[in-house]
């Protein structure tokens, strides 16, 4: 009964992401955009459990102890409510239903959904010379979920930070039916009681919560069950990407083969199994709220606009340096609104970076008492073994090397330069705490270069399909060259022209 | 990768992929081999039963020939009576784990053609393995050998352990199985697999993403250096070509990744599968830990209680707090310290596990840790290096 109350909790949660999704807006219904279910399902799902931690915060503001029936039921409700309203609103949208013929009842068109949902997934809507590929990735991608679910739903909790800082705040919570806070050892002691202490007392608690929720909807404490969220937030987000991707104008099986290059990386396969870090919800939080910029860079819909922020906000409640790479958004969104000024600006903000970090390496300044000297020891064999040679992302950065290389000329391209300045803050923000801090020590010992660089890793694995996609486009079609006098003369551009253009209408 | 996209035929750019494999195994097996390509000999082995320790502290225990300690001089020998031609044998592998990262090893070995003198080579200590010695271009290495050894010098921080050691002809057959056992070793998860997947054993000499990426490259400038001269198909072609090869690389790496969680998820379910919450932590790393600490909490009030825990080592110490939650436990993260006496107050309560340093009178019924000054306490619960204590 506990193990189903678990899955009909976690199955809701994911409901509710998807009905709040689905209630917001939208000129454009998901189902007429390329991918535009999968994405539903799958930023449904992340917004969804992430909003359930919300609701947690709430609960515990107003006093009211955590329970199976104080988190599930206005979770249900409001599932129900927003369902319900979002499904009456699309029955009335213009065009949608005219008539009472036999085509347009409820029934017929919920058969002719699923009969079409039905052909997607099983590819028969595909070429024939597609389709096997489709069903072999699918099921690959299958073979690997459930693996992970087998061990996320058997091993206990294993990684040390997660039983030393994570899941302690989990336990007390749970056990107390509300947030406590945690405190330093001075505080600590000073409280004589009221505060709890643990080995990271100031780190955010939203992986705690998502324990938490999972723990009430199982209705005992149980540190192996109580991560199944982890798996959940995973298979989430292959679905988002999926839906991204072909957004991105991606076929259905070039966009399977990135779900599955994002979704096979095993150091992300690792944190799911393992589970109890705040590394890799973060890093799917933060790659989820980059595709829902782009996104909105494309489609301008206050509905992605509020997803996107509602992704970026997850970030730093996950983790500490959750702050930083939330604001990595902000490049993305100054490039893609000013498509020639932004990159521009970007470029200079990023070289000032990289030479204030240099200045700082070569010099001792101090002002107002703190030594701002930089120390640049980099260890490069354990860069080498962490991103060349140990299996910790299969071939990501010899691929990612490789697509900078070939598609070098593409990469301030309109539709590619956002997640080009993402990835390019995020690898000068992962340089500068591995090359120029004391970080440098958990590079040399493989303890943390793995995780910080995890959280970008899927963005990056998204930006070499990208910039891959861009580089085989100009290789088909001669690039067309205006001439200078005319491209000067041409008006300013609109916010952003490419962005304009529907997406194309991809089988 | 649009809809107007026709995928090549993946036949040619997959035979052009295994084909730079074969090229990049060559080059490798080039400077690799230590002689002979293909020599007629056969691997020989030498288990636990072989060995001995002439100085030293150590013995066989479950399977293991385990050294312990350095004798008073600081050293420790581990030999082996052999009967082998050194010529036929190219390579010597010591099949060991745990040896600390500065420890000083050495390879000895006695010959017949000179019976009186001891030859050494310095053994490689990697990821707390010992690195193959290879020896064909020794010029001790002649004749029949008929002892071999391993010494180490220096005071050992930690015990470490031999399973076995075999001597290696090293042609390029068996470097390339050695390789594929590499690649394909069980990594099954540890305290570091959440920080860095090595992708098989820990030492690798060819790490397979290498292996695989230069072959990449390699296919990928010979299929653009034939277009340059042939020109028999379009830049286009070549592109998707590159991707299908990254794509078939990237599958032969996840599949290795795949089936080591295959194995992994086996094994969690040999050791969990089937049993509730408590049976899983009873049959955890720290079974007995969470045994004792479920007694202790019996012993505890049901509400949250302060609690301090003392223990020598990190792991023990953080593990016994994450069990004592939601009491309100102290444990230092990073340091085996208590707090002085005078933070403690009445009703706290202290769970102490295999640490020294802690005293306790039982008449007096006081306590006192770290040389301070002690503090009135009740025992209430003795478990095998154990104790929980009631502050008075």
């Amino acid at each position: 009964m506990d193990i189903i109350g678990l899955k009909f909790g976690l199955l809701l949660v994911w409901a509710f992401g998807i009905a709040c999704l689905a209630a917001l807006p939208r000129r454009t219904a998901f189902g007429d955009e390329p991918g535009g279910r999968a994405w539903l399902i799958g930023a449904g799902g992340l917004a969804g459990l992430f909003l359930a931690t919300l609701w947690l915060r709430a609960l515990s503001l107003a006093g009211i102890a955590f329970s199976a029936a104080t988190i599930a039921l206005p979770i249900l409700a409001a599932t129900l409510a927003l369902g319900a309203w979002s499904y009456r609103r699309n029955r009335r949208a213009p065009g949608e239903t005219d008539g009472t013929s036999a085509r347009d009842t409820p029934g017929a068109r919920m058969r002719g959904a699923l009969a079409e949902r039905g052909a997607a997934i099983s590819g028969r809507a595909l070429p024939a010379r597609d389709r096997l590929l489709w069903r072999l990735l699918l099921a690959w991608l299958a073979l690997r979920a459930l693996l992970l679910l087998v061990e996320v739903a058997t091993h206990p909790l294993f990684p040390w930070d997660a039983w030393t800082q994570w899941a302690t705040k989990a336990r007390v919570w749970y056990e107390l039916g509300r947030i406590v806070p945690f405190e330093r050892t001075d505080a600590w002691f000073a409280a004589t009681g009221v505060t709890y202490f643990d080995a990271g007392p100031n780190y955010p608690g939203t992986v705690g919560l998502m324990q938490v929720l999972a723990s009430n909807f199982l209705g005992r404490w149980d540190d192996t069950l109580m991560n199944l969220p982890f798996w959940m937030l995973a298979v989430a987000f292959a679905f988002a990407i999926y839906g991204a991707l072909r957004a991105m104008e991606f076929t259905p099986t070039w966009a399977l083969a990135g779900t599955w290059l994002v979704s096979s990386l095993p150091l992300a396969n690792t944190h799911v199994a393992l589970a109890g870090y705040a590394d890799l919800p973060l890093a799917i939080y933060f790659c989820a709220a980059i595709l829902a910029c782009l996104r909105w860079l494309r489609t301008r819909e206050l509905a992605d606009a509020a997803l996107a922020l509602l992704l970026l906000a997850a970030c730093p409640l996950l983790k500490i340096p959750g702050r930083i790479w939330a604001l990595l958004a902000a490049p993305a969104l100054l490039t893609g609104l000013l498509p020639r000024l932004g990159p521009r600006i970007v470029g200079a903000a990023y070289a000032a970076t990289v030479f204030g970090l240099l200045l700082l390496a070569q010099t001792s300044p101090v002002i107002m008492g703190y030594h701002l000297h930089l120390e640049f020891a980099p260890d490069w064999e354990a860069l080498a073994n962490s991103f060349f040679l140990y299996d910790n992302w299969h071939l990501l950065w010899y691929g990612a090397l490789a697509a900078a290389v070939l598609g070098r000329r593409q990469l301030l391209s309109p539709q590619v330069a956002p997640l080009t300045m993402v990835v390019a803050g995020g690898v000068i923000f992962v340089a500068f705490v591995l090359l120029f801090t004391n970080a440098r020590n958990w590079l040399s010992d493989q303890s943390t270069v793995n995780r910080a660089t995890l959280h970008m890793a899927p963005v990056v694995a998204i930006w070499m399909l990208a910039v891959f996609r861009a580089w085989t486009e100009t290789l088909r079609v001669p690039a067309a060259r205006p001439m200078p006098a005319a491209e000067e003369a041409l008006p300013p551009p609109e916010p952003a022209p490419e962005s304009a253009a529907p997406p194309a209408a991809a089988s | 990768m649009t809809a107007d996209d026709a995928p090549p035929r993946p036949t040619r750019p997959l035979l052009a992929l295994a084909a730079a494999i074969v090229v990049v195994l060559l080059g490798y097996l080039a400077f690799t081999v230590p002689a002979s390509w293909f020599p007629s000999s056969t691997l020989k082995q030498w288990g636990v039963r072989d060995m001995t320790l002439p100085r030293g502290i150590g013995g066989a225990v479950n399977g293991e020939f385990i050294v312990s300690a350095t004798d008073a001089s600081g050293q420790a020998y581990v030999a082996i009576v052999t009967d082998l031609r050194a010529r036929d044998y190219a390579a010597i592998t010591w099949d060991a784990r745990n040896v600390p990262a500065d420890a000083d090893v050495h390879f000895l070995w006695r010959t017949d053609y000179a019976p009186r003198k001891i030859f050494s080579e310095p053994v490689t200590v990697e990821a707390g393995r010992l690195l193959p010695v290879v020896l064909a271009n020794d010029a001790g290495w002649l004749g029949h050998v008929t002892g071999i050894g391993l010494a180490i010098r220096g005071t050992l921080v930690q015990p470490f352990a031999i399973s076995g050691v075999a001597a290696k002809p090293s042609g390029a057959v068996g470097i390339l199985q050695d390789r594929a056992r590499e690649w394909l070793g069980f990594e099954r998860w540890k305290g570091t697999s959440i920080n860095t997947i090595i992708g098989g054993d820990d030492v690798q000499q060819l790490p397979l993403p290498l292996l695989l990426a230069a072959s990449i490259g390699i296919a990928g400038a010979a299929m653009l250096l034939w277009r340059r001269f042939r020109g028999s198909f379009g830049m286009a072609d070549a592109a998707l070509a590159i991707a299908i090869m990254f794509a078939a690389s990237w599958f032969v790496l996840d599949a290795r990744w795949t089936w080591n969680l295959a194995r992994q998820a086996q094994a969690t379910v040999a050791q969990y599968g089937g049993k509730d919450w408590r049976g899983k932590h009873l049959a955890a790393e720290d079974g007995p830990l969470f045994e004792f600490v479920e007694k202790a909490r019996a012993e505890m009030p049901a509400t949250p209680a302060r609690i301090f825990v003392a223990s020598e080592a990190d792991y023990f110490r953080e593990r016994a707090a994450f069990h004592l939650y939601p009491h309100n436990v102290y444990a230092e993260p990073r340091a085996n310290t208590l707090p002085t006496s005078n933070l403690l107050k009445p009703g706290d309560w202290m769970l102490v596990y295999q640490r020294r340093g802690v005293q306790f009178d039982p008449t007096a019924g006081k306590l006192r840790w770290d040389g301070g000054a002690p503090v009135s306490a009740q025992l209430k619960l003795r478990g095998e290096g154990a104790a929980l204590f009631l502050i008075q």
